[in-house]
């Protein structure tokens, strides 16, 4: 079952929606959901020419799971067409067959850009540390499979620093610091979407290099810009460098599972 | 090796985060001239905020002397003489009572008749240019009268100067604050220090200082709350107003949680509705871990149901700071909000140092979702019916009476069998 990091990408999102819905007072709108999953299964089915039960349609589920936990939205429509901005994205914004952004991230940018009504909570998640340890521990799980772990560590170790140079510099205490680090979305950011093996630079150190500037762009963009969806835009802003990295550094691209015939698409 | 490297790094800064140091929260501290003890235990704040702009209105429930009263505030830019007033105090309460938790009263009807009559009834929740002194690195950038108060409006380039300076200035500031004032000089905000001009305050002819309000542009959507929990002894209650033109408003870095609404609870809670919703309130804070904000009432001003207190007027929510009513709407206002409505977001903060290391960080969202912290009191049928209806209607009631008893446990921590023998059960 756990061939596919899919299948646990998948777990680890619905354990968290769960989580949230029970333990954390989310209010989803089931309807908006259900129709969000079924934008995006539609879209991918429709733009890859292949059944919504094919491997790329857990990609596709990933998506919409991933939405459904960062962005909120009290109109029907705003959820769905986020979902399929992201698909879509997957198959209009490729450079050398390669999508240039992550799907999800595509989707919560490009809504919010159109002026959609939809918004991401950051503040959601509360910080207790238990929740930071499920994070943690689910999202390990998944990243050991996916192989592309040093992506979350890079960008939270050093996203982590210069939060703790600037905590020093300004000389806050340090459950500041802590506080500031213990947000739900900035882990779920951190291991479910930089760390998205289809997006990101092929080569280790290149994709360690990247890491660290989306950490620092993030950095930028909350401090001095007071941008509540930092590490989303510096996603955006950052993931068309990715084909200039596999170009400077080619390495074997990364498959979900091993490349057959019957998987040629995302 | 490289997967265990890091796992030994998360874990670390893990346990980092659970054994930080416990180090020991309205807006700034107020300091005191004269030496009285003085404690903002409750504050009131309206931020009218649409994308950079922001006019911050701050109340306080001061009660010492006038000429004892000061307040500092961080600020994010400077402030000038023409983006400072004074706006009336009935302001607040006018924003209070249209927001403010309520009761609403049912009638059952009579069973055997099929139309209903309805009467909401409400209550309200009673709640709550100047000489650069290089020595000391600190910058007055504006001096100016406004109202019954005298503003300064400095910049910093250390604490201890800062702090020197308003201790010379005759501004008795809170032992331990010089620490504090150090993350707001690096982040570069200035100072709003404002205190009592006498001799304006006593031809103003007011009993009581009138709040302040602040015009500024900055994207920084923000309360410093920090400074404030220098001289608190425990915790402190901020009732924010938050008014915008797109929808809700919410907190970025803790958590936004509704107050318990909607429930029914029997019909003494009338006579101390009071008592009912601080023991409520205290319950829930105590539920969630004493570090969330809640919300208590999200609804746009145009209207309301039932209502409080009568809808806001345009005049007023214009002297509440809803400066978007004067500008035509833009494109992406229009589109989804209708032009020249105001939404409101009351948020009721119980916040202590420990719990709320962090300044609040704000954010307008799109969501138009209505709520309010609404109780219900229904009333039994008393006349006349003897249909089967009327019948089974009787023997449910006890178990409808149990029933609000036990909510009310629920909601407030009070011993259930205190409330039973209130409503005269066993």
């Amino acid at each position: 079952m756990f061939q596919d990091a899919r299948h646990s990408q998948i777990i680890a999102l619905v354990t968290f929606l769960i989580l949230g819905v029970a333990q954390r007072d989310w209010t989803l709108d089931p309807p908006g959901v259900l129709l969000l999953g079924l934008a995006c299964l539609l879209t991918q089915a429709a733009l890859s020419r292949q059944p919504p039960q094919s491997p790329a349609g857990k990609s596709a589920l990933i998506t919409a799971l991933g939405l459904t936990v960062l962005l909120r939205s009290e109109s029907w429509f705003g959820l769905p067409v986020a979902g399929c901005l992201g698909i879509g994205s997957k198959f209009w914004l490729r450079v050398r067959g390669k999508h240039l952004f992550n799907p999800a991230n595509f989707g919560i940018i490009a809504a919010t850009l159109l002026g959609l009504p939809v918004w991401v909570s950051p503040g959601q998640w509360g910080e207790e540390i238990w929740t930071a340890l499920v994070f943690l521990g689910l999202g390990g799980m998944v990243l050991r499979q996916v192989g592309r772990w040093e992506t979350s560590g890079v960008f939270m170790g050093a996203y982590g620093l210069l939060e703790m140079g600037r905590n020093l510099w300004l000389g806050w205490s340090w459950d500041v610091l802590a506080h500031r680090l213990m947000s739900g979305s900035l882990l779920v950011f951190a291991l479910f979407m930089i760390s998205d093996p289809r997006s990101i630079p092929d080569a280790r150190w290149a994709r360690a290099g990247w890491a660290a500037a989306v950490a620092v762009l993030t950095f930028v963009l909350r401090n001095n810009f007071a941008l509540s969806t930092a590490p989303f835009w510096a996603l955006f802003l950052l993931a068309p460098l990715t084909p200039l990295l596999d170009y400077l550094w080619p390495q074997e691209r990364f498959t979900w599972t091993d490349p057959s015939p019957e998987n040629p698409n995302p | 090796m490289i997967i265990k490297l890091l796992w030994i790094v998360l874990l670390s800064l893990s346990l980092l985060l659970v054994g930080a140091e416990r180090a020991w929260a309205f807006c700034g501290f107020y300091v005191s001239k004269a030496d009285a003890s003085l404690y903002n235990q409750a504050s009131q704040v309206i931020l009218a905020h649409h994308e950079d702009q922001t006019i911050l209105t701050m109340a306080s429930d001061y009660q010492g002397q006038p000429q004892d009263f000061a307040l500092v505030v961080p600020v994010p830019t400077v402030i000038t003489r023409d983006q400072v007033q004074v706006t009336e105090p009935a302001l607040m309460e006018r924003l209070d009572a249209f927001s403010a938790p309520r009761l609403v009263e049912y009638f059952d009807r009579d069973p055997c008749e099929p139309l209903p009559i309805m009467a909401p009834l409400t209550m309200r929740a009673a709640v709550i240019n100047g000489p650069i002194n290089r020595a000391l690195g600190v910058t007055v950038v504006d001096r100016f009268t406004v109202g019954e108060y005298d503003i300064v409006i400095l910049s910093a380039q250390e604490s201890q100067g800062l702090a020197t300076w308003l201790r010379r200035s005759g501004y008795q500031i809170p032992k331990g604050v010089a620490p504090l004032l150090q993350p707001y000089i690096r982040q570069g905000m200035k100072f709003f220090v404002a205190r009592v001009n006498l001799g304006n305050y006593q031809r103003s002819g007011y009993q009581f200082l009138r709040p302040l309000q602040i015009r500024y542009q900055s994207p920084k959507f923000m309360l410093p709350i920090r400074l404030g929990m220098v001289n608190a002894t425990g915790p402190q209650d901020l009732l924010v107003y938050i008014l915008s033109p797109q929808g809700r408003a919410e907190v970025t870095n803790y958590r936004t949680v509704q107050v318990p609404s909607g429930e029914e609870i029997p019909l003494f809670v009338k006579q101390e509705f009071s008592s009912f919703y601080k023991a409520m309130f205290r319950t829930a804070y105590e539920r969630e871990n004493r570090n969330v904000a809640f919300l208590e009432y999200a609804w746009d001003t145009n209207n309301c149901d039932p209502c409080a207190a009568a809808p806001l007027t345009p005049e007023e929510l214009r002297q509440a700071g809803a400066f978007w009513l004067d500008e035509p709407p833009s494109d992406q206002d229009s589109r989804f909000a209708a032009p020249g409505s105001t939404f409101i977001t009351r948020l009721h903060v119980r916040y202590t140092r420990d719990k709320f290391p962090e300044d609040l960080m704000f954010q307008e969202t799109a969501n138009q979702e209505f709520f309010q912290g609404r109780y219900i009191l229904r009333y039994p049928y008393t006349g006349d019916a003897t249909c089967a209806a009327a019948r089974r209607y009787r023997q449910q009631l006890p178990q409808e009476y149990e029933h609000q008893a036990e909510t009310l446990a629920e909601l407030t921590g009070w011993d259930i069998q205190g409330i039973r023998s209130r409503l005269g059960r066993p």
